[in-house]
């Protein structure tokens, strides 16, 4: 170990510029894994842990000039946020982008890193949070929770091995192919066919979501209305024609408070808190 | 003073600060809040730091059924769910190890002390911000380590452990008193609250995904294929990737022809408005 740090020393000491080890492409790969969400606020989210990211290319390239190494942790440390384990493919742009300035290529200005970060930041985390967090995660849960009905520990541990087999593999293939289609990826991602690619995750999103809607949301009404001498519960007259009506009363009204009414999810935290005390008391609950 | 308890209380309360959304060890979200942070996982934990993996399993099934939908987009949550699991699960561990009683507390500690907490940090975490933004002026690397990385960790590692320890070492006796004078109709709330919460995950889901309301007939049409349909979610998974390529088969028509489908160019054209300033 020791000596290959001596030997990647005394290379950054030639001045002739070179391409980025794979050791310091790991290196980045890895602070960013580790690091988004450090020091989060609501304030920058992400934001300067993209600069701490990028220190072992600072250390590369701008050992003797400590002005450009000060701009590269300056423009990498206003507000970012994504999703951040497909985020890793804006990683590997930034990481191509910031080699060729780096090297010394005027072509690529030192505002297209930030540009692209700032560009790519929403279209990602919308694919990737419904990705991971709508489609993947509670399929795998799901599985796993059926797997331990009877409190075996075969669940939990089947959703700790494949998901986290799953996340890596989707971390070093974002970072490697954003790392390798470098400005090309940009046009990939915001260009027309990838709108309807995005189009087509929106569209595979939804509908999965919907299906997670009508399976996880649980909401009964415990009313019961007389059938002349004899009651029946309403919830076995609704689900006779519309089985799980109320959830999706549910969430459509949550949807609407949030998107509608712009609302913030504490307060609809607040608000979910009333309907449900309230329909407790009257008993409809 | 119970000297198994404390050390079990510890463990959980350093299980809590790993599976935190922000914390750094295990590998940022990835091993951490999206493993260690699942309320299955965390009972399955909690089953092996008490001697009781059934029970502890149960307890998470049983939390896990009220969280798999919970959300955490744009740095805003739904619930705070690692509170949630180590102190809800934790804690149930500590008393009866009876599963109802995990999701009680978790909804409980998830809705009330997690999100204050959380939420406190996530405005207080402005002050290493600035902190960090001076020290790249100063070109202070090593000050920008400890200011972004160091310090953010160790106030996170002590708003996250301490709390849990304190409520599963101390609390245990105060939840035993607690479930013999609450009224009934504390808990049934409390018990259609955890029913309602997925609600709101999804919601702000859709709220990133529906950016044209007639979308929603997406969301509908998932929703009808479960409850109607009854099928399971892995099916659904394989019919929505059919219906997704077919979507994107007819996009690439209306391209070439573009005043054919005034619909599908909308949807398109909609895409743009993905970044939406309000979510982040």
């Amino acid at each position: 170990m020791a000596s290959n740090e001596k030997i990647a020393k005394q290379k950054s000491k030639t001045s002739k510029p070179e391409r980025l080890t794979k050791k310091e492409l790991r290196s980045i790969f890895l602070r960013y894994m580790f690091l988004p969400e450090s020091a989060m606020s609501y304030e920058k989210m992400h934001g300067a842990a993209w600069a701490v990211s990028y220190m072992p290319l600072g250390n590369k390239y701008y050992k003797n000039d400590d002005d450009a190494y000060r701009r590269l942790l300056k423009r990498h440390s206003p507000f970012y946020n994504t999703e951040p384990q497909t985020g890793q493919l804006v990683n590997g742009i930034v990481a191509s982008l910031e080699e060729q300035i780096g090297m010394g290529n005027t072509n690529i200005s030192e505002e297209m890193p930030v540009d692209v970060k700032a560009s790519l930041m929403g279209p990602l985390a919308g694919i990737g949070d419904s990705l991971v967090q709508g489609i993947l995660i509670p399929t795998l849960l799901s599985i796993a929770m059926g797997l331990s009905k009877d409190g075996n520990p075969l669940g939990p541990l089947f959703y700790i091995f494949s998901y986290a087999i799953i996340t890596t593999i989707i971390e070093i293939v974002c970072f490697k192919g954003g790392y390798r289609l470098g400005v090309s990826a940009v046009d990939k991602i915001v260009g027309e066919s990838a709108k309807r690619l995005t189009n087509m995750f929106t569209v595979l999103g939804t509908i999965v979501i919907g299906g997670l809607a009508a399976s996880t949301i649980a909401l009964k009404t415990t009313v019961k209305i007389p059938f002349g001498s004899q009651t029946k519960p309403l919830e076995t007259i609704i689900d006779g024609f519309f089985p799980g009506l109320l959830p999706l009363i549910a969430v459509l009204f949550t949807f609407w408070l949030i998107s509608s009414k712009r609302m913030s999810a504490n307060k609809v935290i607040l608000i979910l808190t009333v309907v449900a005390a309230v329909g407790v008391l009257i008993k409809f609950l | 003073m119970n000297g198994a308890l404390f050390w079990q209380a510890v463990l959980v309360g350093i299980l809590g600060y790993l599976g935190a959304v922000d914390s750094i060890v295990m590998g940022g979200v990835a091993y951490g809040f999206y493993i260690l942070g699942r309320p299955l996982v965390a009972g399955f934990m909690c089953g092996l730091i008490f001697d009781d993996v059934k029970a502890g399993v149960l307890c998470g099934l049983a939390v896990q059924a009220v969280f798999i939908a919970t959300m955490h987009t744009g740095g805003t949550s739904s619930t705070e769910i690692t509170y949630a699991s180590y102190g809800g699960i934790g804690l149930a561990m500590a008393t009866t190890k009876d599963p109802a009683i995990a999701v009680t507390l978790s909804i409980f500690i998830g809705q009330t002390f997690g999100l204050i907490f959380y939420n406190l940090r996530m405005a207080g975490f402005s002050y290493f911000n600035h902190r960090a933004d001076h020290d790249i002026d100063r070109f202070d690397k090593h000050a920008l380590i400890m200011d972004q990385v160091v310090w953010p960790q160790i106030i996170t590692f002590l708003v996250r452990a301490v709390p849990i320890w304190a409520a599963i070492y101390f609390g245990r006796g105060a939840v035993e008193a607690l479930l013999k004078v609450i009224p009934t109709e504390i808990t049934s709330i409390i018990t259609v609250l955890g029913g309602l919460l997925p609600a709101l995950g999804i919601a702000m889901l859709m709220n990133m995904l529906i950016k044209n309301k007639l979308q929603l007939i997406y969301f509908l049409f998932g929703f009808a294929m479960v409850v109607f349909a009854k099928m399971s979610t892995i099916g659904l998974v394989f019919i929505a990737i059919l219906v997704a390529y077919l979507v994107y088969q007819i996009s690439a028509k209306s391209n070439i022809n573009k005043n054919s489908d005034s619909l599908a160019k909308e949807t398109v054209q909609n895409a743009d408005e993905y970044q939406d300033a309000d979510l982040f």
